[in-house]
C-alpha cells in the first residue's frame, strides 16, 4: 500500500513550490529572454534540418524530413520539461556556504530542490506549449502524431523518469563543489556536454557512429531526451520500450544510492565557509 | 530525582574535549605556484579547536569572545550541526547536533550577522510564511509569534517590502523574526550587531534581553561589540587560538584584568611631560589633561609624587575602562586561567 505523506509535509513542500513560483516571476525579463533563446534555437535547428532534407524522399540514418522535424519539435517540449530547472544553483550555493541555511532547517535538501525544480518546470512547460503552437503555425512542419495510446502512456512515463534522472545527475555533478569550491562550474559544463552529445540534445544519437552509440547506451544520458522522443515516435517495439524504461529506473536507483553516499561524505568535509 | 541527574537535565549545552581540525591546501604564490599547487597540492592541517570544554545551563546567556580566527564561529557551527567535530563529545539538548534530527533543528536557530536567509527578491513575509511551513508551526502559534516579534523589533511596515530595498539594520531585524518564529530554545548568534548603527544595535540588544528572559532561552553569542557583552552577558568564555583561556563572570574578568588604574591630571600650566613618564605610562595627552596609567598597587604613591612635583589643578583616579580591557582580551593578551 502506498503511504500518503502527512498533511504537514504536503504543506511544507507546497509552500516551497509557491515561493519558487514567485521567485521566477521576480525575474520576469530573465525568464522571457531565456524562452526567446529557446525559440531561436528551434528556428535554427529547424532550418538546418529542413535544408539538409530539402530533397523530398531523402532519408539519412533512417530519418526522413518528417521524422527529423518531429524530433526537433519534440525536443523543444521535452527540453523544457526535463532540462529546465533551478537546481543548477546548488553548486554555487555549496561553494558560497549558503547551503547552511537549509541544513539548519527541518527540511529535506533533495526534496526542497526537487520541488523548486517542479515549479520552474511547470512555468517553462506552459510557455513551451504556447511557443510550440506558434512555431507550428509559422513553420507548418510535417508533424508526426502518435495515435497508439500505449506509446503515449510510455512516453509520459519516460518523461517522468527523465525528470528524476536529470535532477539526480545535476545533484551528483554539483557535489564535487564540497571538495573543490572554486571549480563548481567546471563539473556543470561537463554535464552539459554530455547532455548535448550523449542525450541527443542537439541531434538524435542514432546518427552517431555505432561504437559511440553503444558507449552512450552504457550511460544514463540517452534516457533524458533521446529515448523519450523515440518512444513517442514509436521507433522501439514494445519489448524494447519496456527494457529502456526499466533501465532508466535502474539508473535512478543507482544514482539515488550514490548521491546519498556522496552527500553524506560531502557534508563531512563541508566547511560552511563564506564569511 | 538525584542531584546529578538534575544537573545533567539543567545543562543545555555540553562540550567536552572538542577538537576540530581543517585540512587546507596552500596555494603557492604566482602563476607557476598555481600550476604546482594544481598537481602537487601542499596540504596543511589547521587546528581550529584544541580540546575545548564548557557547559551552558538552560536559560543562560553567554558571551563568546576572542580575536578573529580564534574558533568562535567554528564552535557555533558545530553546535548547530553544520560541521562535524574531529573528536570530542558534544551534546545539545540531549542531541548530537550533526545528526540534524528535525526535532533538534526545530529547537535551535543560528543567526549570523553576515549571512541572510530572507529571500532577496521577495518581501520578507514570504520567507516567514515559508518558515512557518518548514518548521510546521501551527497557524495560531505562528500568528502569536509573528505579532510579538514584529512588535518587539518594530518591523510592521517592512514586512511587505522586497528585501533588497531594505537597509542593513531593517534587514537584520527581519532576519531575527525569520529565525525566531519557531521559538527556538537555543540561539546561536554570530556577530548579530555587525554593521548596524547605534540605534539598531540597541534595538537588537533590547530584544535579545527580552527574548532570553521571556522564553527562558539559552543564548550563546559571539561579538566584537563591547556594548553587546556588557549589556547582555553575565558570563563570558574567552577563546584564543582554539583554546579557552577564560570561562567565568564578566565582571570578575574585568576586575582581574584591570591591573592598572588611570590617573587623570589637569595641569595648571605647561610643564615637562617627559618627567611624568617616569611615574607611569602616558595614555593620552591633551593639554591641560594628561591620562597616566599606573600599576594598581602604586596608585597612592604615584599620585602623591605627582601632586608634589607638578603644577596640578585637579587630579582624579579612575578604573581602566571596560572597553579597553576587553579590547586587550580581544587582542589575545595573556589572562590567567579562569575557575
Amino acid at each position: 500500500m502506498i503511504k500518503l505523506p502527512k498533511k504537514k509535509t504536503v504543506d511544507k513542500y507546497l509552500s516551497v513550490f509557491k515561493i519558487s513560483f514567485q521567485q521566477e516571476f521576480a525575474y520576469r525579463l530573465n525568464f522571457i529572454m531565456w524562452r526567446l533563446r529557446n525559440v531561436f534555437q528551434v528556428f535554427l535547428a529547424f532550418f538546418l534540418w529542413d535544408t539538409v532534407f530539402a530533397n523530398p524522399g531523402m532519408v539519412i540514418f533512417g530519418y526522413d524530413r518528417a521524422k527529423i522535424l518531429t524530433y526537433v519539435f519534440g525536443l523543444i517540449l521535452i527540453r523544457s520539461i526535463v532540462l529546465s530547472m533551478r537546481s543548477v544553483d546548488i553548486a554555487p550555493e555549496i561553494a558560497k556556504g549558503d547551503v547552511s541555511n537549509l541544513l539548519l532547517k527541518p527540511i529535506s535538501y533533495f526534496k526542497y530542490w526537487f520541488t523548486r525544480d517542479s515549479a520552474s518546470k511547470l512555468l517553462n512547460l506552459t510557455f513551451a506549449v504556447f511557443e510550440a503552437g506558434i512555431l507550428y503555425i509559422l513553420l507548418r512542419p510535417p508533424f508526426f502524431l502518435q495515435n497508439n495510446i500505449f506509446y503515449i502512456l510510455f512516453f509520459i512515463l519516460s518523461i517522468t523518469l527523465a525528470i528524476i534522472l536529470y535532477f539526480l545527475l545535476v545533484l551528483l555533478f554539483s557535489m564535487p563543489t564540497f571538495w573543490f569550491p572554486q571549480q563548481s562550474w567546471g563539473f556543470m559544463f561537463l554535464l552539459m556536454v554530455f547532455v548535448d552529445i550523449l542525450a541527443g540534445g542537439i541531434f538524435p544519437i542514432d546518427i552517431l557512429p555505432s561504437n559511440i552509440q553503444n558507449l552512450a547506451y552504457l550511460t544514463p544520458f540517452p534516457y533524458l531526451l533521446f529515448i523519450p522522443v523515440e518512444i513517442y515516435l514509436g521507433h522501439f517495439n514494445f519489448v524494447a520500450t519496456l527494457r529502456f524504461l526499466a533501465a532508466s529506473m535502474v539508473w535512478i536507483f543507482i544514482l539515488l544510492f550514490v548521491n546519498n553516499k556522496v552527500w553524506n561524505l560531502g557534508l563531512k568535509s563541508y566547511r560552511a565557509e563564506g564569511r | 530525582m538525584s542531584k546529578l541527574n538534575k544537573e545533567i537535565i539543567d545543562e543545555a549545552i555540553i562540550v567536552e574535549n572538542l577538537v576540530k581540525n581543517f585540512e587546507v591546501t596552500e596555494k603557492r604564490p604566482g602563476i607557476s605556484g598555481s600550476l604546482k599547487s594544481l598537481f602537487n597540492p601542499k596540504k596543511k592541517v589547521i587546528n581550529a579547536l584544541k580540546r575545548i570544554s564548557f557547559h551552558i545551563k538552560k536559560g543562560e546567556l553567554v558571551g563568546f569572545i576572542g580575536p578573529n580566527g580564534a574558533g568562535k564561529t567554528t564552535t557555533l557551527k558545530i553546535l548547530s550541526g553544520l560541521l562535524y567535530p574531529t573528536s570530542g563529545y558534544v551534546q545539545v539538548l540531549t542531541y548530537d547536533p550533526w545528526d540534524r534530527h528535525s526535532a533538534y533543528l526545530k529547537q535551535i536557530a543560528l543567526v549570523m550577522g553576515q549571512k541572510n536567509q530572507l529571500w532577496w527578491d521577495l518581501p520578507a513575509q514570504e520567507t516567514l510564511e515559508l518558515n512557518r511551513a518548514i518548521y510546521e508551526i501551527p497557524i495560531r502559534a505562528y500568528k502569536e509569534s509573528l505579532d510579538e516579534l514584529v512588535k518587539l523589533l518594530e518591523v510592521e511596515k517592512l514586512l511587505s517590502v522586497p528585501v533588497r530595498r531594505l537597509s542593513l539594520g531593517q534587514r537584520m531585524r527581519l532576519e531575527f523574526v525569520a529565525a525566531l518564529l519557531h521559538r527556538p530554545k537555543i540561539l546561536f548568534l554570530d556577530e548579530p550587531t555587525i554593521g548596524l548603527d547605534v540605534v539598531a544595535q540597541q534595538k537588537v540588544r533590547d530584544f535579545l534581553f527580552e527574548y532570553n528572559k521571556k522564553n527562558q532561552a539559552t543564548i550563546l553569542l559571539t561579538s566584537h561589540n563591547m556594548e553587546d557583552l556588557l549589556d547582555l552577558a553575565k558570563r563570558v568564555i574567552v577563546i584564543d587560538k582554539g583554546e579557552i583561556i577564560y570561562d567565568g563572570d564578566l565582571k570578575e574578568l574585568i576586575s582581574h584584568f584591570a591591573r592598572e588604574k588611570v590617573i587623570k591630571i589637569y595641569l595648571s600650566k605647561p610643564t615637562d611631560i617627559k618627567r611624568l613618564e617616569e611615574i607611569g605610562k602616558i595614555k593620552k595627552m591633551d593639554f591641560p589633561l594628561v591620562s597616566l596609567s599606573v600599576p594598581r598597587e602604586a596608585t597612592a604613591l604615584a599620585s602623591a609624587e605627582i601632586l608634589q612635583n607638578f603644577p596640578v589643578a585637579d587630579l582624579t583616579i579612575e578604573e581602566e575602562s571596560i572597553e579597553s580591557i576587553i579590547r586587550r582580551v580581544f587582542r589575545g593578551e595573556k589572562i590567567y586561567k579562569g575557575k
